[in-house]
Order: C-alpha cells, then sequence, then structure tokens
C-alpha cells in the first residue's frame, strides 16, 4: 500500500561550522513520510536528530536539496521560501514537541493549549482544547501555570497543543526523554493514535526502542565523521 | 585554569560584559555629573560674595562705625570676653564713582591677608598702593592694578588706607566689621557640602552667642548676602534630588554586580561540583567585578565631567563653563562605585550560595524605621536629618515592598486578559522577582524622585507666581538713593503720572532677641491684599512672615510684643527668598513713632525710606518721567521684575529637568541589564515561540508589553512613593531650612510627565535586543 508523500526530503545536507572545524551532520538524505504514518529517527547523541527536526520545522536553513510539504491545496517548498513564511509554515501547519521547555511558563495550560488557535484566528478550535485536554485527563489543571505541573503532565499539554491544529507534520524531538516507563509510555502512545486518528504525518526521534518500534517506518542515523 | 574557564566565558558573551561595563560606567557618569553640575553652581553663587569676603561668617554693624570702636572691640576679645569670636577684621564697603564708573570699593587689613590673585592675572609690578579688580575692572582705572580676583562686576579691592583715599573718608571711618565665630558643625558641614554640593545651605548656622553692648547689630553672610542664599536654597533642593540620583545609580551598580554574577554562576556551579572552594570562586568573582568597577568608573569619570559641561553650557549658554575633578568627586564616584560593586556583589554571592527567600531586610525592621520616620516628620526639632531620614527611609521600604508586590500580582496573573502575546508580555514582567526586583526598584525611584520633584518644583513655582501677583500690583517701583527718596516722599515732585504712591519704611529691630525686619507703611485694604490680608490693618495688628512666625512660634491670633506694644498677629504670609524673618505694621501704628519715624538717613537701625512704589496707568510715561528727573534712583517695571523673577526660577529648575533625565535613563539602563540576564539565564521560551511560528513584530509587540509591565509595577510603587517625595520635599525639608512652606499641588502635568518617561525607559529597556542572540552560559542544542 503506497500512500502519496505528504512529506518529501530529497537529498538534503546541513552541516555546522565550530571554528575552523567543519561538521557535516546530514550530508544527502532523502525520505517521505505519506500522510497519517509516523517515522521513527533513532541515532547515538550527536548523529543530527535535533538538527534534522530543526531542519524539518525550517528552524535551521537547507545546504543542499529540497523539503516539500503537503498542505491542502498546494505543497510548501522549503527551499524557495524565506524565513517569514517559513515562520508562517510552522504556526499554521507543524506540531512540534520538544523533550522538554515545551510550554510558556507565563501562560495557563489552557492558554498554552490554545496559543496556536490564538495564533492563527482560529477561535472555532478554541473550545476543543478544553475538550483535548479532557481527553488527555487534565481537565482539573486547565488554570495551572506550567511549573506546577508534573513532568508527565506537562509532556501531554505539549501534544495537545501540537494536535489542536490538526496540522498536516507533527514533529517531536525524544518527547518521552525525560519520562519514567509508564508516563513514557502513556504520551507515546497518545502522540502515535492521534496522529494516526487525524492523519497527520509524525516525525519523531528518540533513544527508546520501545517508542521507536511503535511508528511505521524507522530511520537510522550515524555520527558525522569531522573532516 | 579557572581563570580561564571565566574567561572564555566572558569572552563568549562580549555583547553582556560591555553592557555591564557600560552601565556601570553610566551610573559613576551621572554620580560624577550631578555633582559637577551642583557644584558649578554652588562656586557661581559664590561668586556673588567677594572671594576675601567669603571667610568671614558674620559682619558687625553700628551706627557711625569708626577704628576707635573696632580697638575697643578687640581688647574684650583679647581679653577673651568673647569666647565665641575666632577673627575679626576692620571693613570698608562703599560703592563710589571712579574714573566715570560705579565702583564698589572694598578696604581691608591687607596685611593680615593678602588677596589670593590667580597666579597668572598678575597684572604689572606689586605696589602697595595698588589695588586688586575683578575682571570686569581690569583696563578701565587709571590706578596702578596688582591683580584680578574672583568678585561680582566692578568690585575694587584694596588696603584700608588706599580704600579711604579713594572714597576720600577720613582715615578712621569703618562700614562694619567682618568676624569669623567658632561653628562646631563647620567641619561637618563642610564635608556634607562637598560630598554633596548644595547640601551644607540647607543646615542653619550656629547662633552665635555674642555678648555685645546693645547698639551693635550682628548680621550673618546669608543675611548680608540674600541673593546668594536664596539661590543656594534652590540649589539645597537640587542636592536633595542629587543624592536620590546617588541612590539610582548605586542601585544599577548593585544591580550589574548581581546581573554579572547570575551569568557567570552556572560555571560556578559546575566548578564547585569538580571541587574548587567557594571562596576561592568568590575571589575571582570579585577580583573580575572590581576590575570591571575600576575600568567603569575610570570612563565615567571622564564621560560625566563631558556631560556636565555639555548640561551647563545648554541651560546657562552665556556662562563660561570651567570644571574641574577635584578628589571629592573622584572619591564619592570611583570610592562609592567599587564599593557597592564589591560589597554588593559579595552579598549576591552569599545568597546565591544558599538560596534563602529574596527579603533582604526582616519587617520587623523596616517596621521600626517607617514609624521612627513618621515620627520624625512630625517632630520639627528633628530638623533637616529627620526629613532627609525619611525620605531614605521611604525609599528602602519600597524597594523592599518590590519583591512582594510582585509575587503577589503573579498570584493574580491569570486575570490578565487580552491578547495571548500580550498576556506572556506582561506576565513575564511579573514572574522573576529575584532577577528584576533589583532594578525595578530602581526605575521606582527614579520616578518617584521625578514626580517628587517635579511636584515640587510645580508647586513652588504656583506659590511663588501667587507671591509674585500679590507683591507685584504696582507698576513702577523706585529704590536707591536715600536723599532722592525722601524729596520724592514728601512732596507731589512727580507729575501726576500716578494714581497711588505708596512709600515703605523699613528698619531692622530686634523681637525676643532675634533680628527681624520691620516694614512700615499704609496697610490700607488694597496694600493689604498684597499679604493676603484683605482689610485694613487696625494699628495694634501685626502681619508676620512665615519666617518670623516659625521663629517667633506665632499663629494668627497671638500676640506679640514689640518694643513695649502689644501687637496682635492678624496674618501669616509666605515671603520665598526672604531672609530675614520680617513684620509688617501700619503707618500710624505706635511701633512707627517707636523706632522713629523721622526721615534721617544713613543709619542702620532707624526707620528709613527702602521703596516708594506707583500704581499708574501709564507706567512707561511715569518711568521716563522718573528717569529724567532723579537719574540716581533704580526704577523697575513690575512686569520686568515679574519676568525676571520667573526666569531666573525656571532657569535654576531646568537643571532639575536634566537630572531627572539622567536618573531615568540609568534606571532604564539597569532594567534593561537586568531583563536581558534574566532572558540569559532563564529558558524563557523564546525559542519555543519561534518553533510556535510567532514572528518578529509579535515579538516586538511582546516586548513591548514586557516592559510596559515592568513600568507599572515601578509605577505602582513610584506613585505614593512620589507624592509622599513631594510633600516631604514641600512640608518638611523646605520649612525646616528655610522657614517657608510651598502648599503642595497635586499637579496632574507633573505625575504625567514622570510616569510617561519612566514608562517609556521601561519599554525601551524591554524592545532592546542587543544581548537577544547570546546563549546561555551552556547553549541549549
Ligand atoms: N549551533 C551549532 N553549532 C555548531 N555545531 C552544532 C550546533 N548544533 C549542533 N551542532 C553539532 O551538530 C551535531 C549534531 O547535533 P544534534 O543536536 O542534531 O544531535 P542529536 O542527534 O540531536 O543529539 P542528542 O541525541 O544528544 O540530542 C553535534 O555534533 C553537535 O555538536
Ligand atoms: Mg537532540
Amino acid at each position: 500500500m503506497t500512500k502519496p508523500a505528504a512529506l518529501n526530503v530529497y537529498k538534503i545536507s546541513k552541516h555546522y561550522q565550530d571554528g575552523s572545524r567543519r561538521i557535516d551532520v546530514i550530508a544527502d538524505l532523502s525520505f517521505n513520510v505519506a500522510a497519517g504514518e509516523s517515522l521513527s529517527i533513532m541515532g547515538p547523541s550527536g548523529s543530527g536528530k535535533s538538527t534534522l527536526l530543526n531542519l524539518l520545522a525550517g528552524l535551521l536553513e537547507l545546504d543542499e536539496g529540497d523539503i516539500t510539504l503537503a498542505l491542502k491545496d498546494q505543497s510548501f517548498s522549503y527551499r524557495a521560501a524565506n524565513e517569514r513564511s517559513r515562520t508562517a509554515l510552522r504556526r499554521q501547519s507543524i506540531g512540534y514537541v520538544y523533550q522538554f521547555f515545551n510550554l510558556v511558563p507565563t501562560l495557563t495550560v489552557l492558554e498554552n493549549v490554545r496559543l496556536p488557535a490564538r495564533l492563527n484566528h482560529r477561535r472555532d478550535l478554541e473550545r476543543h482544547a478544553s475538550t483535548l485536554l479532557g481527553e488527555f485527563g487534565l481537565a482539573d489543571r486547565l488554570n495551572d501555570f506550567p511549573e506546577r505541573l508534573s513532568g508527565g503532565e506537562q509532556q501531554r499539554v505539549a501534544v495537545a497543543r501540537a494536535l489542536l491544529l490538526k496540522p498536516p507534520l507533527l514533529l517531536a524531538d525524544e518527547p518521552t526523554g525525560n519520562l519514567d516507563a509508564e508516563n513514557s509510555k502513556h504520551v507515546a502512545e497518545l502522540l502515535f493514535s492521534s496522529c494516526r486518528e487525524q492523519n497527520i504525518s509524525l516525525v519523531l526521534a528518540t533513544h527508546s526502542n520501545e517508542v521507536a518500534a511503535m511508528a511505521d517506518t524507522r530511520l537510522q542515523l550515524d555520527r558525522p565523521s569531522p573532516s | 585554569m579557572i581563570a580561564r574557564a571565566i574567561l572564555r566565558f566572558l569572552a563568549r558573551t562580549p555583547w553582556s560584559t560591555a553592557m555591564a561595563l557600560i552601565g556601570m560606567a553610566l551610573g559613576v557618569t551621572s554620580i560624577v555629573s550631578v555633582h559637577l553640575v551642583s557644584a558649578s553652581i554652588s562656586n557661581r553663587l559664590d561668586g556673588l560674595v567677594p572671594s576675601t569676603f567669603a571667610s568671614y561668617s558674620h559682619y558687625l554693624h553700628r551706627d557711625e562705625l569708626d577704628s576707635a570702636d573696632y580697638f575697643a572691640l578687640r581688647r574684650l576679645w583679647r581679653a577673651g570676653d568673647l569666647p565665641a569670636l575666632k577673627q575679626l577684621a576692620p571693613l570698608v564697603d562703599e560703592t563710589s564713582q571712579i574714573d566715570g564708573r560705579s565702583v564698589r570699593v572694598l578696604g581691608t587689613d591687607l596685611l593680615a591677608n593678602l588677596p589670593s590673585a590667580n597666579a597668572n592675572t598678575l597684572v604689572g609690578p606689586f605696589s602697595w598702593n595698588g589695588v586688586w579688580v575683578d575682571e570686569s575692572l581690569k583696563d578701565q582705572l587709571s590706578m596702578p592694578i596688582n591683580g584680578i580676583i574672583d568678585a561680582p562686576k566692578g568690585t575694587l579691592l584694596a588696603d584700608i588706607a588706599t580704600a579711604h583715599d579713594l572714597l576720600g573718608w577720613p582715615n578712621n571711618q569703618l562700614s562694619y566689621i567682618g568676624l569669623v565665630l567658632n561653628d562646631p558643625f563647620a567641619g561637618s558641614i563642610e564635608i556634607a557640602e562637598k560630598l554633596l554640593p548644595g547640601f551644607g545651605a540647607g543646615f542653619p548656622s550656629a547662633e552665635p552667642s555674642l555678648d555685645l553692648p546693645p547698639d551693635w547689630q550682628l548680621v550673618s553672610n546669608a543675611e548680608q548676602y540674600p541673593a546668594r542664599e536664596f539661590g543656594k536654597s534652590i540649589l539645597f533642593n537640587i542636592s536633595a534630588l542629587g543624592m536620590l540620583a546617588l541612590l539610582v545609580a548605586w542601585l544599577l551598580i548593585y544591580q550589574v554586580a548581581v546581573s554579572w554574577l547570575r551569568r557567570i554562576w552556572p560555571v560556578f556551579d559546575r566548578l564547585h561540583v569538580l571541587g574548587v572552594e567557594w571562596q576561592q570562586l568568590r575571589s575571582y568573582f570579585l577580583f573580575s567585578i572590581g576590575l570591571v568597577a575600576s575600568l567603569a568608573a575610570l570612563l565615567g569619570l571622564a564621560v560625566g565631567w563631558w556631560l556636565a559641561i555639555w548640561l551647563l553650557q545648554i541651560s546657562m549658554p552665556r556662562q563660561a563653563v570651567n570644571l574641574s575633578l577635584d578628589s571629592w568627586v573622584i572619591f564619592k564616584a570611583v570610592g562609592s562605585s567599587v564599593a557597592v560593586c564589591l560589597l554588593g556583589g559579595a552579598w549576591a554571592f552569599h545568597r546565591s550560595q544558599r538560596t534563602v527567600s529574596h527579603s533582604t531586610l526582616p519587617i520587623s525592621t523596616t517596621l521600626i524605621l517607617l514609624v521612627t520616620a513618621t515620627w520624625c516628620v512630625l517632630q520639627p526639632q528633628t530638623g533637616l536629618a529627620g526629613g532627609f531620614f525619611a525620605i531614605a527611609v521611604l525609599s528602602l521600604a519600597a524597594s523592599q515592598t518590590i519583591a512582594p508586590l510582585l509575587i503577589g500580582l503573579k498570584r493574580w496573573a491569570s486575570m490578565i486578559r487580552g491578547s495571548y502575546l500580550m498576556r506572556i508580555g506582561v506576565r513575564e514582567a511579573l514572574w522573576h522577582p529575584r532577577e528584576l526586583s533589583v532594578a525595578i526598584a530602581g526605575l521606582s525611584l527614579a520616578i518617584a524622585t521625578a514626580i517628587g520633584v517635579a511636584l515640587m518644583v510645580d508647586s513652588f513655582r504656583v506659590d511663588f507666581s501667587q507671591m509674585l501677583d500679590h507683591r507685584l500690583k504696582y507698576d513702577v517701583i523706585a529704590q536707591g538713593d536715600a536723599a532722592t527718596l525722601n524729596k520724592i516722599a514728601a512732596k507731589n515732585e512727580v507729575a501726576r503720572l500716578y494714581d497711588r504712591k505708596q512709600i515703605y519704611r523699613t528698619t531692622d529691630i530686634r523681637v525676643a532677641g532675634l533680628l527681624m525686619q520691620l516694614d512700615i507703611t499704609r496697610m490700607d485694604a488694597f496694600e493689604s491684599s498684597r499679604y493676603g490680608y484683605s482689610r485694613n490693618l487696625a494699628t495694634n495688628d501685626i502681619l508676620v512672615s512665615e519666617q518670623a512666625g516659625r521663629a517667633l512660634q506665632l499663629s494668627v491670633g497671638e500676640q506679640l510684643t514689640v518694643a513695649g506694644e502689644v501687637m496682635t498677629v492678624a496674618g501669616l504670609f509666605s515671603a520665598f527668598g526672604d531672609l530675614k524673618p520680617r513684620i509688617i505694621v501700619d503707618q500710624h501704628s505706635p511701633l512707627t513713632t517707636a523706632f522713629g519715624a523721622g526721615l534721617k538717613t544713613k543709619t542702620n537701625n532707624r526707620l528709613q525710606i527702602d521703596s516708594i512704589a506707583f500704581g499708574s496707568d501709564q507706567p512707561d510715561a511715569l518711568l521716563t518721567d522718573l528717569r529724567q528727573r532723579f537719574p540716581k534712583l533704580e526704577l523697575r517695571l513690575q512686569s520686568d521684575i515679574r519676568r525676571v523673577a520667573l526666569d531666573t526660577f525656571d532657569q535654576t529648575f531646568a537643571i532639575t529637568t536634566v537630572l531627572i533625565t539622567i536618573a531615568l535613563l540609568v534606571a532604564a539602563i539597569s532594567v534593561y541589564i537586568a531583563v536581558t540576564t534574566m532572558r540569559l539565564n532563564r529558558k524563557t521560551g523564546r525559542q519555543l515561540l519561534n518553533t510556535l511560528g510567532v514572528n518578529r513584530t509579535e515579538q516586538l509587540m511582546m516586548n513591548t508589553a514586557l516592559g510596559t509591565g515592568l513600568g507599572l509595577v515601578a509605577i505602582i510603587i513610584a506613585l505614593p512613593l512620589g507624592v509622599m517625595f513631594g510633600w516631604i520635599l514641600c512640608n518638611v525639608i523646605n520649612p525646616r531650612a528655610f522657614g517657608w512652606t510651598i502648599e503642595l499641588q497635586l499637579s496632574a502635568r507633573a505625575l504625567l510627565y514622570a510616569c510617561g518617561w519612566g514608562m517609556l525607559a521601561a519599554i525601551a529597556a524591554g524592545i532592546l535586543q542587543g544581548g537577544g542572540r547570546e546563549e546561555g552560559a551552556f547553549g541549549e542544542r
């Protein structure tokens, strides 16, 4: 069964310049992710997982190659876009979950989840935010500030926020890295099942074999060799 | 190894390191410039007294004084009968026409003290019958000139014998005797004056207790030179502001030290984990911050000096500016900044080490201080020190409330509504009490100072111009030559160009042992209204100036015995600028006869005509007429007096605007440094927001909201504090220093102006993003 690719990564490379040292983190990498499918990225520390996710989010600029993301009626080419339109893309079409520091400390739980709706002027989705938090078992924490929440609760809020807009692409960088086994499983299941149900493409970096195994496809990165 | 780790860290965040240096330098700059500006004004006012006379603290006057009187006094002193007296000298002081110019001739015993002429201005060879003159007479006189002295325009100084020759006086005639009286506080007042120029003026000189025969009159330097003294009193108010500016600068320097520590703390933490002792780390920290402070102090010294010159040039365009960095200002700027920095740094280090709660003073101590301050405000005998103590305690208490206020507000933070980005920004201002409270306290204090001083100046101006309105009811005022005044008073020498002629007679008297000025004139309803009293003044009634009322502890309705006559106080009037306490009676009052209405002249303590005022429909015509007929009179138009008075007032206070601006700028920088540090060391979610697709414009909006939040918190504290400052300045400091009260006007202009600028400063501090791109101590990946 081959679904059309929602996310297309074609021959991309990325390097960092650290003083006189050049690190080629990503070299000539290509892959596809279909709508509603998931990809897990594994690899040792320093292999470029975060870098890849940041490229997919449009936070970093590509050296070579291109990334295209299929949107409702057109496809978005990262290479042709400037920083402004990449920022707009993130706002409208990409959800992101980090390992920690996911929540704006000065917004309440509910406000954090509603934030994407506000930024996109989608008042209609605001009611959905509390429903979502209810489903994630956070109904009684709506008006708390994040500092009062446990790590697992914070991650669930972050997942809820990433899902609110039903974006075509959701990126997660070690979303369970900070959690114990039980919480880790809970958050990962939430992520995978929600994306599958809502036809969202999920790209997830992880060190955990268990979490990686839940994905449809796996991608292994190797530590770059400095040159 | 450790040093290298620290240095590398600092080099990697060059922007923040530079900001610390600049911030501290700015603190020093403000200290230096405020000091130099005040010192320069103070010097200019001192210039109103000829330098050779400046060392006398008092003068002795007497009718027809001659050298026999002087020697009699000297014998008394030598015999030990005048222990309060340190030194005395015979003086000649008379204005005369020399070489066609009006010259004030000063004669003194030059054998005792040669004038310290500026070395480079010695003109020609020294000669005993030569004279010293001020700059303006340099090439104008035909006699030999020995040198140039610092003195008002048209002053000539010579040995007594030479002065007698020049004036054509008999060689035993004297004008008065200069005295130096022992003042136990003189030393400390002088040090206070050196450290805070202008401060000395508010402290009364010791009340002299000289046992003199009754016909002698003792006059203080202040009474002898009232213009200088009034200027000094305004300067004193400015120097109160200088004190607050100093406080704000210290807060900034402390803030820099704290930020520096916060920035470097993660490095220390790891080094400590690796086994480096805290003590060693502290030495490293104090050494590095001390180095920055010293560099900054030098930089600030130079910039402050330059800034002061520039300020003086714009506020007093026609004056030559000549400033020198004396050791006092260097001590004050460098010493205080390095000390505050090291002490503050050590304190911050101590606190970081054990993560204690942020309250610096226990509440009970603050409460006790506040109660003491209130007591000081209510008890006039605590004097000026009491007033300043109250201001200091209020500032301290206010800065103590910032952290609890932030914590309290944070509890209500979820109530803040509006756009989400605005919520983030405003709440961010409340979120970090530890990092931000010092800076907010500084900003608060600066705004409060601005409010307090602006309220005081505005109220002062309202009262002052009201006083002018009252007083300047006449259109032309004549003063000067006594004989001419007598002539005009006696007959209708003047063409009927006026509809009212008012003659003022005046003399100095002693009431309950205090020297006062007695004014006698026709006190009908019109004249009385000039002093805020709307009826004819009855013959046994008396009006007293605020200063007199205070000195004699009198209020309206009470009775006072003058020269054996019982008088009733009918009213009090305000008299800014008056130095002597003043009392006014009607011309038919028994006091008129008591002090001899005889129109004798040339005496100091018998009634004589001081001035004559005219009410007229055609003031210009009257002025021309008077001028033609009596060239010796000094004539002034009411409108001119008013303009000059208000101009002088505004010009003097223009400098306050500049000083306040500096304080606000300093406070804004300290907020900026605090915000930058907060952003560096706390993950504030900026990167997160970027990931969520918040663009640059929206980030700017958020930062504006943050700045607004900071400004609001600062203003919440500053508004009441500033009003209290204003009230204390008007009702405590000024009455205690000068005997006059200023009625506090809550002028909206003053409040808005101060808060507006404070808010702008806070917003600017929030928006500025120089350090935003730098990564924290250990960059997040
Ligand atoms: N801003 C940067 N400048 C220079 N080098 C960088 C930068 N960011 C990352 N690197 C380097 O690029 C490489 C890949 O980093 P990245 O963070 O993508 O790894 P990662 O796979 O996410 O590691 P981890 O599992 O520890 O999170 C590392 O060698 C890192 O040192
Ligand atoms: Mg990573």
